[in-house]
């Protein structure tokens, strides 16, 4: 993870680290998110959009990542929705788990940034 | 009367009834109706990793429909997507599992998907009710999950 500004919130469950560079932001997450967790995600979320003036890229990895209840991909699309209205030129997706990279990646579609990003298994 | 085997036989098919409705884009309570609710049940899918407790569990048959609701060979067939073949159950008290082979077939923009796989499944009667708590399916070839991801990236089969 690089370092800068970074948050993150876990439980037993599940959680995320998110990091931000002046050039990349970068999304750590795992496990399942309850909806506390994916609470805080979408709070960071929605802040990123006033931290990310000159972020050119971002990264999910979402290697240990299961795939995530109602909450958890509402969460995940306000971050996508972010990131799709902002000048980021490219992302790139890690994902173990068959199951979670079909999940982010339908996620990615619906929010109009899969064409932004390259998946790595 | 149904014998208790009986009624656990009924339980595993209901299983993949449900899960042709959910394949065909008709929704999720059935299948969500058939599990028991608690943090112990299991799943684990073609595709994916073990999911544990029902939270996680149920997470993987919700994004099982979404991930085929985006599949359209389904729109004029009439047979079946999916079901299992050569059920064997063993009945011990108010537990039963069931042995089965599931084969499923596709029609893909290239032609027939067709997926076998061996599935273990377990049913605890809870209230007099026959309820899932553990589904077991062999992962699928990788050219098999491959052509699904590809069905979610393009978002069409």
């Amino acid at each position: 993870m690089p370092t800068g500004d970074v948050s993150s919130t876990e439980n037993e469950a599940g959680g995320f680290r998110v990091a931000i560079t002046p050039t990349l932001l970068s999304v750590y997450a795992w496990g399942y998110w309850s909806p506390e967790v994916a609470d805080a995600f979408t709070r960071e979320a929605t802040a990123i959009g006033q931290k990310l003036m000159r972020v050119s890229a971002f990264a999910v990895d979402a290697a240990e990542m299961k795939p995530q209840g109602t909450e958890g991909q509402e969460a995940l699309r306000v971050l996508f929705k972010v990131l799709a209205t902002m000048n980021v030129a490219k992302g790139t997706l890690l994902a173990n788990n068959v199951f979670t990279k079909m999940q982010i990646v339908r996620l990615l579609r619906e929010c109009g940034l899969d064409q932004r990003v390259s998946s790595n298994t | 009367m149904a014998s208790g085997d009986e009624e656990a036989t009924q339980a595993f098919y209901a299983l993949y009834e449900a899960l042709d409705d959910l394949l065909r884009g008709k929704g999720t309570q059935k299948m969500n109706g058939l599990w028991h609710h608690a943090d112990y049940v299991t799943s684990s899918h073609p595709f994916g990793d073990w999911a544990r407790g029902w939270a996680e569990v149920w997470a993987t048959w919700e994004e099982g429909a979404a991930v085929w609701s985006v599949y359209r060979g389904h729109a004029e067939r009439t047979d079946r997507i999916g079901g299992i073949h050569g059920l064997r159950v063993a009945l011990r008290g108010d537990t039963a599992y069931g042995t089965s082979v599931f084969r499923s077939k596709l029609y893909m923009t290239e032609g027939e998907l067709d997926l076998k796989v061996n599935c273990t499944d377990v049913v605890h009667r809870i209230d007099g009710v026959w309820k899932v708590v553990h589904h077991h399916a062999d992962q699928a070839p990788p050219a098999w999950q491959a052509r699904i991801g590809q069905m979610v990236q393009l978002g069409h089969s």
